[in-house]
């Protein structure tokens, strides 16, 4: 089913000319710019990256239909996913949020003061959410799957990969409503260009956090829940 | 509703064993035909093709896609009626934004019946992106962005929560605003309720 994709001996620079958001991917993992003629396992191996895991993300991001098959994966990829996952937080920590806000900071300005109150409020409780979210991965999630790896979990440790599936609630549902309600309930002649900007730059998130998702689900649990087996 | 006049269906089906069997029970009814079937819902052009009814295999639509496949087809918000089909369980969210479901096992009759009421489900809960509120679901709307609860506002409208529940679908569904929050900033924008009145 899975056609022609990306592969190891590709050179970078040609995933990039293929599809350029995949840049985005270089940012939030730091690969600098500048690699030349370097296939994707040249890089891969300069920065300590799997290369294996690499391909996969990118396919994720560049082929729509493109199903991640957590079985090409060992457990020795577990930590390099939960190291993709952290990069990913900061990036739309520093990167992406921050940028929202900004913009939804400068339109609410021009807003009448009810309006105003209600959006920032709604962005800004957004916001604590999509902390909490990525704090509770950082802080429980993520720590609990390292020792999980080392072999070092305390015998009566409660916790479980389970647990994640079920508390993994969607922080997109709010953003959705925020494009809507820019798109169709804010008054129409407060349609400046920002208005546009925040809803290419909230689809463009949704967008990612999807994918970001899809590895979660698809790649990290599943490894993660073997792992656990064979521990039991 | 004429008698002779056969309400239309395109029919989405990869699979030709499948779509010329179904073909061949609707075929044969007084009400619906098959007037066009194709794989996959690429082929789908809706400003030719207009059916009445769009019989339709989920598992044909990519996964991101599933929860969101009114606007693809009915992209002016018309109201098609679309119709799953379907030979495994799909998640509930993802059959909501049917009006109604045909299993590849039902019988010809219950197909029948199926599309039926399918058909009346849609004229009933128009599942389409046109439909403003009714002042029902202003009143709970209202309620929601008070604050109160299922249960509160089931006791207050006299309604059990089920009801609540499912006027709340209806209102997120017209809306595209799922939270409680986003609930609230509409309805205050919309001077449904004054931001004196929140708590």
């Amino acid at each position: 089913m899975n056609n022609i994709r990306y592969s190891k001996n590709m050179k970078l620079a040609q995933l990039i000319a293929a599809d350029s958001e995949l840049l985005s991917l270089l940012q939030r993992l730091d690969i600098k710019l500048g690699f030349g003629e370097a296939t994707v396992e040249d890089i891969c191996r300069r920065y300590g990256l799997s290369t294996e895991l690499f391909v996969i993300i990118c396919n994720i991001y560049s082929f729509r239909d493109y199903r991640p098959d957590a079985d090409t994966l060992t457990s020795d990829d577990i930590t390099h996913i939960t190291n993709y996952l952290q990069a990913s937080h900061n990036y739309y920590k520093q990167v992406c949020f921050p940028a929202i806000h900004d913009k939804i900071h400068s339109l609410v300005v021009e807003l009448d003061d009810v309006s105003r109150h209600l959006i920032d409020k709604f962005y800004d409780d957004y916001d604590c959410e999509v902390a909490n979210h990525f704090r509770y991965e950082e802080t429980i999630v993520f720590p609990y799957i390292a020792s999980l790896v080392a072999g070092t979990l305390a015998h009566d440790s409660e916790y479980s990969i389970s647990k994640f599936e079920k508390s993994h609630s969607y922080i997109g549902e709010k953003l959705n409503d925020l494009k809507n309600i820019i798109i169709k309930y804010l008054p129409e002649e407060h349609s400046s260009p920002l208005r546009f900007e925040i809803l290419k730059d909230i689809y463009d998130l949704e967008n990612d956090l999807r994918k970001h998702s899809l590895i979660e689900n698809r790649l990290l649990v599943s490894l993660v829940e073997k792992l656990e087996k064979s521990n039991e | 509703m004429s008698r002779q006049k056969k309400q239309t269906i395109l029919l989405i089906e990869p699979s030709e064993i499948i779509a010329a069997g179904l073909k061949h029970i609707i075929d044969k009814s007084h009400e619906y035909e098959i007037i066009n079937t194709i794989p996959h819902p690429g082929y789908y052009n809706s400003t030719q093709i207009k059916p009445d009814i769009i019989v339709l295999n989920p598992t044909t639509i990519n996964y991101d896609e599933r929860l969101d496949i009114r606007p693809y087809f009915c992209p002016g918000g018309d109201n098609i009626t679309i119709v799953a089909l379907t030979s495994s369980l799909h998640e509930e969210r993802i059959m909501q934004q049917y009006d109604g479901s045909i299993s590849i096992y039902d019988s010809a009759t219950r197909i029948i019946q199926k599309l039926q009421s399918a058909v009346e489900d849609a004229l009933q809960n128009p599942k389409g992106e046109r439909g403003e509120l009714s002042s029902r679901e202003r009143d709970i709307l209202v309620a929601v962005a008070k604050g109160n609860t299922n249960k509160e506002i089931a006791d207050e409208y006299n309604i059990s929560v089920y009801t609540v529940i499912s006027h709340r679908r209806n209102i997120s569904r017209k809306l595209g605003i799922n939270s409680i929050s986003g609930l609230t900033v509409y309805a205050i924008m919309n001077k449904l309720v004054d931001i004196s009145e929140l708590n």
